[in-house]
């Protein structure tokens, strides 16, 4: 393999990895603090993708698109928390309660795929770039060609998660949000209202999808049923650095999209089984993914 | 006597008739073999989604690989007819076998793994099935299909679709009525318990691994089963059946129907059914009427659809756990607590226990004897290693080196349920009941049964004194105790102290010969703490010895036989009571003594 | 095993025997199509029951003897469903005839119950070579189609491949259809003593296929044979790696949608079976009609000119049928004969050795060319 194709498939990998990311932290954040989160993550992402096609073809500049989804999706996001996990909290002690939020965040997703469909139908859909005039955009990067777009996806998902991780450990939300996490009953002592927090991890959830929505578009062909592929993979990004470490998520990410892209170089056949196998047996050697502590339930 | 807790047998077994002639009348009464299609999907579905039920309603343990085990037990099934030549019935045992051995092995990931982590394992494995199924074109034929699969038909054209339909709704029955057996003996549970807290579950005598793995394998036999159906009723098979909507399928009908109850999966798989039927036509809107109906019925019948059948047929086919119970009058014969056998060495030896944490040494070389019929207590400031001791004994930790006797014999090397059975018990610092077990069935927990499975799945089905006999003993426990008439609440519902008395009542129904106790009277008032003394006197009256883990100095003086010291990890002081008491290592040790008092320590076991 | 009736439409056929053919009555025309799931399927099956509808309403609107009634459901492109459908639509719906579905898998699942309960189907846009073949022999076969035949279009493909490329490579997916056809254009290229320079695959739901055709410009393919779904995906990385082949294919490529994504001056040269020949005024009558008819939602004019002939198969044999029930219906498609088909199907399309609408003759080559596939000269 030649360097300009190493370099080549290492910012194919990034790119995804990065979108990886930023779904990835999602499910992080909603599951730090409730133990549950989006399984329509993915969808969430796909409908913000669509909503920013649908924009920016009405000819909307770039910065507006991006405030107008972020604004809609976190909206959806405080929906979520209302309508389909907040009447859960009833129900917690009821046989199986902890697992339902599956099954209503599906039934979520459901609803937001087939209002998708009916809106913009169900074929493939072509999202213009966000800051090119054309799709044919591209760059040299060290004998590698690599869209504008992509190498911007790289870029802002690795800015907008140092921003996400100043917000968690550096302001006094984000250390309501770890104070929840730890205990709901101790937080609420110390003053934390903990159900905004819960609000509040689910909007931002959201809002990483908007982000991840927006960029994600112009990069690959948007359909809508393409959201079970990116929960998948943030479920599994998410696993593989372990739920319990926002660090381990973006190495995890990067880690699945590089093995992705170079798996599908080496062997294509297969291409999909290799980063599956990555995680089986990282789960198997370190069971709560490479930076999650394992807790002992000795009491 | 307790007759009302008992439950005649014949009233949950004439649903099952019903069920059976249900079954077999309906393809003679129906001529449309549409109908008796569904009626066949509906069954091998149901046993699917029975085996999802046990393992995510009573273990806990998330699966999101189902149709890997369904596709598993389907392609075995067709590979071994088609290309083998095996009789369909043997090819199906084989094809559900091969679904057995593939969740035994991802029972031993799940081992290894919990929750998000072993729904994201399962995934990833139903993932590589699904991969496998598509891609192995020379083994599986891929999209394509296999051809040549015989049709469980018995070779007539006519019938041969309610002959299916009667050898699937003759197993299905037999797994339903397994499955009741186990949502209503010690196998729920066990489950429960282990799904709550598998350290507590541990020291109560189940062996988690074993459980947890085996109960992998039974929910994968089941979804190969009915993957070995599917293969047989359209006697052709593609991968394109075996994604992951599969799997959410079973797991949307596991959910709508009822998480852990009995008919939950029979009538959450017909419900899935009905309504794929009813917007087969709705292709537009049909995600967004899937959608809606999970939100409504999971917001508004949490329970799933078999509660609200419940409320209306409970008298039917649940056995009572709520009511019955609380009527039980006080015995005719009285109980006494178990007794011990008696011993005259020390029932429990601890040899020069280390054990060490990293680079930190939380116990270091200590050595205690308990005796028959004694209560010996271990105190010692917070981090002294009362706690680590306590669970080295218990077997949930391994300790680096010395020895653990139970009874003379050497348990250092046996994991804690292995112990637990030899006749050690323990009680927890913030106690470990199954929240969602009554507390007769916590106590219930406790006692060992001398019936094996097999005879106790036979006194269920035909017995009317089924376990009445175990209920009455856990009653004469609580009755000991002094709450027997809060025998069929649950426990979060119980106040303190009572629940602290629930738990040594459950441990003492493991007719311990030892009996370990962390803190018990942690957090409670004086009465309460009167109340626990005088228990733990009648349990040592009983022959039971006693290691009492205390910070309460006031009500270990009073009790204590014999009492161990440790500061740092080290012993300090053994002896009587009083000897302690006075002795000035013991209280510089509380009063912040210095470091090199606590390092001479060991000039004082001369004396002990 | 013969349908059970119980209807009162076997006792009107059986009186309409007599008459020589049946008399005005409702039809049920049942249809079983993936219409959810991945656009790979929902852009075949849409667009199929667009053409299918079309011929209804064309029937209808010329005074059409019968009152037709389509019943049509979703598989969701899953095997199970799709039998449990084909079931329903035989038992409960009482249908004479189905058309379906997309998957050829599914084709192949119920295919064999049809043949065995003696009701016709009329597969399409399904695309296996198998599909009648196997059943032909049968007597009667129930089993017919108005689709592509895959063998035909890489036979095509590969006489012109071979003829004007050095070097060919070979992008397919996962799913058991691309293996299927990755297998048949590797022994059509043996027979013609090529060798592929390059093969690889990719999973259906992929969103990159950057190493895949990385590997085809490290191996200087000039023509790329495209046959993964998701035929958009190929041409995305060209631009980036300075890579420019040829690309020909599946008639996937054909899809107003697959241009809207590429863009005009990227698919320009593009290569695909065909079966609609756009130079024809009846294509572009047909082509306006279809766009009249469901604006944004048309995108596959082949598609729905197949469709569409089905369906004109399908309302012509039911004025035909001497009976209106199932075996009447077959014996009435395999002798249909005076269509004026939009796609290449022949004005008899069918003949007791012949259950496809597609031969081998009337399957050619298309071509990207300003926005148009035209006939491909070579």
């Amino acid at each position: 393999m030649s360097a300009a194709n190493f370099v080549q498939l290492l910012l194919s990998g990034l790119a995804m990895g990065a979108i990886y990311a930023l779904t990835a932290t999602g499910l992080f954040i909603a599951h730090l603090a409730t133990t549950r989160l989006n399984f329509g993550q993915g969808d969430f992402l796909m409908f913000a993708a669509y909503l920013s096609m649908a924009l920016l073809l009405a000819g909307v500049p770039v910065a507006l698109v991006m405030a107008v989804v972020i604004v809609v999706l976190a909206l959806m996001g405080w929906g979520l928390e209302r309508f389909a996990i907040r009447p859960l909290d009833r129900m917690r002690a009821l046989v199986g309660g902890q697992y339902s939020w599956i099954l209503t965040t599906m039934g979520v997703a459901l609803i937001v795929q087939n209002v998708v469909t009916l809106v913009w139908g169900k074929s493939s859909q072509y999202s213009p770039p966000l800051f090119s005039a054309n799709r044919q955009n591209v760059v040299q990067v060290f004998g590698a060609g690599v869209f504008v777009e992509e190498l911007l996806v790289i870029v802002v998902a690795l800015v907008a998660i140092l921003l996400f991780y100043a917000l968690l450990f550096r302001t006094r939300q984000g250390r309501a949000i770890y104070a929840v996490a730890f205990s709901p009953e101790t937080a609420a002592l110390l003053g934390v209202n903990v159900r905004r927090t819960v609000v509040l991890v689910f909007v931002l959830a959201s809002v990483l999808a908007a982000l991840s929505g927006v960029l994600v578009g112009p990069i690959v062909t948007v359909h809508p049923f393409m959201g079970l592929v990116f929960t998948v993979k943030a479920f599994a990004v998410a696993s593989l650095g372990g739920f319990a470490n926002p660090l381990g998520i973006l190495i995890g990410a990067i880690l699945f999209g590089v093995v992705e892209s170079f798996s599908n170089y080496i062997n294509s056949a297969f291409g999909d089984l290799y980063p599956l196998l990555l995680v089986l047996a990282l789960l198997v050697i370190k069971p709560s993914g490479l930076f999650g502590e394992a807790k002992t339930d000795v009491r | 006597m307790f007759a009302e807790t008992s439950f005649s047998p014949w009233l949950r077994n004439g649903a099952y008739v019903a069920i059976a002639v249900a079954i077999a009348l309906f393809p003679l009464l129906t001529g449309n073999t549409f109908h008796i299609h569904l009626a066949q999907t509906l069954l091998y579905t149901t046993i699917a989604v029975i085996g999802l039920n046990l393992l995510l309603g009573l273990s806990g343990q998330m699966s999101l690989g189902q149709a890997g085990f369904y596709a598993i037990g389907a392609y075995g099934s067709a590979l071994l007819t088609a290309k083998l030549g095996w009789p369909i019935a043997a090819a199906m045992l084989g094809g559900i076998a091969l679904a057995g051995a593939a969740g035994c092995l991802v029972g031993l990931v799940a081992l290894r793994t919990r929750g998000l982590y072993l729904a994201m394992a399962t995934l990833a494995f139903g993932f590589m099935v699904e991969i496998a199924t598509q891609r192995w074109v020379d083994l599986t034929g891929g999209t394509m299909g296999i051809y040549g699969i015989p049709a469980l038909d018995f070779g007539s054209s006519t019938m041969g679709k309610a002959y299916f339909l009667w050898v699937v709704g003759a197993v299905y029955l037999a797994v339903q009525i397994t499955s009741d057996y186990v949502m209503h003996s010690r196998v729920r549970r066990n489950l429960l318990a282990l799904k709550e807290n598998e350290s507590a579950a541990r020291t109560a005598g189940i062996n988690v691994p074993v459980w947890r793995t085996a109960v992998f394998a039974v929910s994968s036999v089941l979804a190969g089963t009915a993957g070995a159906f599917f293969t047989h009723q359209n006697a052709y098979i593609n991968s394109d059946a075996f994604t992951l909507n599969l799997t959410l399928t079973m797991l949307i009908a596991t959910v709508i129907g009822g998480l852990g109850a009995s008919y939950g999966p029979l009538i959450g798989t017909l419900i899935t059914l009905m309504i794929a039927e009813l917007i087969a036509s709705l292709y537009d809107v049909s995600f967004l009427v899937n959608g809606i109906i999970l939100l409504t019925v999971l917001l508004l019948f949490p329970q799933g659809a078999i509660g609200l059948v419940q409320s209306v047929g409970k008298f039917l086919f649940a056995r009572s756990s709520e009511g019955s119970e609380t009527q039980a009058a006080p015995t005719d014969r009285a109980f006494a607590l178990p007794v011990a056998p008696p011993s005259t060495g020390p029932t429990l030896v601890v040899e020069n226990l280390t054990k060490r944490y990293g680079g930190v040494v939380a116990v270091r070389d200590v050595s205690l004897a308990i005796e028959y019929g004694k209560i010996h207590a271990l105190i010692g400031p917070n981090g002294a290693g009362k706690s680590t001791l306590i669970n080295c004994v218990s077997g949930l930790y391994r300790a680096d080196s010395g020895r653990i006797l139970l009874n003379g014999k050497d348990v250092s090397s046996l994991p804690a349920h292995a112990r637990a059975h030899m006749g050690l018990s323990r009680t927890f610092q913030n106690l470990q009941l199954v929240g969602s077990l009554t507390v007769l069935e916590n106590v219930q927990l406790g006692i060992r049964s001398t019936r094996s499975m097999p005879a106790d799945f036979f006194s269920w089905l035909l017995s009317s004194t089924f376990e009445v006999e175990e209920r009455a003993r856990a009653l004469a426990l609580l009755q000991q105790f002094g709450i027997a008439h809060l025998a069929a609440a649950r426990p979060e519902d119980l106040p303190y102290g009572h629940r602290k008395l629930a738990e040594l009542a459950r441990a003492m129904a493991e007719e311990p010969t030892v009996m370990l106790l962390d803190e018990p009277v942690a957090g409670l008032n004086d009465r309460e703490a009167q109340e626990i003394a005088d228990v733990i006197r009648r349990i040592r009256a009983s022959g039971t010895s006693i290691l009492l883990v205390e910070h309460n100095m006031e009500f270990v003086m009073k009790l204590a036989d014999r009492v161990t010291v440790l500061d740092y990890g080290e012993r300090i002081a053994q002896g009587a009571p009083a000897e302690v008491q006075v002795d000035p290592r013991v209280i510089e040790a509380y009063l912040g003594g210095s470091l090199e008092q606590s390092n001479s320590a060991g000039k004082l076991e001369a004396a002990s | 095993m013969a349908i059970k009736h119980g209807s009162a439409l076997a006792l009107l056929a059986g009186f309409a025997l007599s008459i020589g053919s049946a008399s005005a009555e409702n039809v049920k025309i049942g249809v079983v199509q993936g219409l959810s799931g991945p656009p790979a399927i929902t852009d075949f099956g849409e667009s199929y029951l667009q053409g299918i509808k079309l011929a209804v309403k064309d029937y209808e609107a010329k005074g059409g003897k019968h009152k037709i009634e389509l019943v049509v459901y979703d598989d969701e492109a899953n095997p199970q469903k799709a039998v449990s459908l084909v079931q329903r639509l035989m038992q409960n719906d009482n249908v004479p005839v189905i058309i379906g579905t997309v998957s050829s898998g599914n084709v192949l699942a119920f295919a064999p119950i049809m043949q065995k309960a003696g009701v016709p189907l009329v597969a399409g846009p399904s695309i296996a070579t198998n599909i009648t073949a196997q059943f032909i022999k049968e007597s009667p076969s129930y089993i017919f189609r108005c689709s592509m035949v895959e063998k035909f279009q890489i036979e095509s493909m590969l006489d012109w491949g071979t003829k004007t490329f050095k070097k060919i490579g070979l992008v397919h997916s996962t799913t058991g259809y691309a293996v299927f056809a990755a297998k048949e254009i590797q022994e059509g290229l043996k027979a013609r003593n090529v060798q592929l320079v390059a093969v690889e695959s990719a999973a259906p739901n992929v969103s990159d296929l950057t190493p895949q055709l990385l590997k085809m410009k490290e191996a200087g393919a000039e023509l790329v044979l495209n046959f993964h779904e998701s035929f958009e995906l190929i041409y995305r990385p060209m631009a980036k790696l300075d890579y420019r082949p040829i690309i020909a294919g599946n008639w996937g490529l054909s899809s107003l949608k697959v241009l809207q994504i590429v863009g005009q001056k990227e698919i320009e040269g593009t290569v695909m079976g065909q079966a609609l020949d756009m130079a024809l005024d009846s294509s572009k009558a047909f082509v306006s009609r279809m766009e009249k008819e469901y604006g944004k939602a048309f995108r596959w004019p082949v598609i729905a000119a197949l469709g569409y002939d089905a369906g004109q198969v399908v309302l012509k044999a039911a004025d035909t049928a001497k009976t209106l029930d199932p075996k009447g219906m077959r014996d009435a498609l395999e002798a249909v004969d005076g269509i004026q088909a939009i796609s290449a199907t022949p004005a008899k399309p069918f003949g007791p050795q012949d259950h496809e609408c597609l031969d081998r003759e009337h399957v050619f080559l298309g071509v990207w060319k300003d926005g148009q596939v035209v006939r491909l000269k070579y």
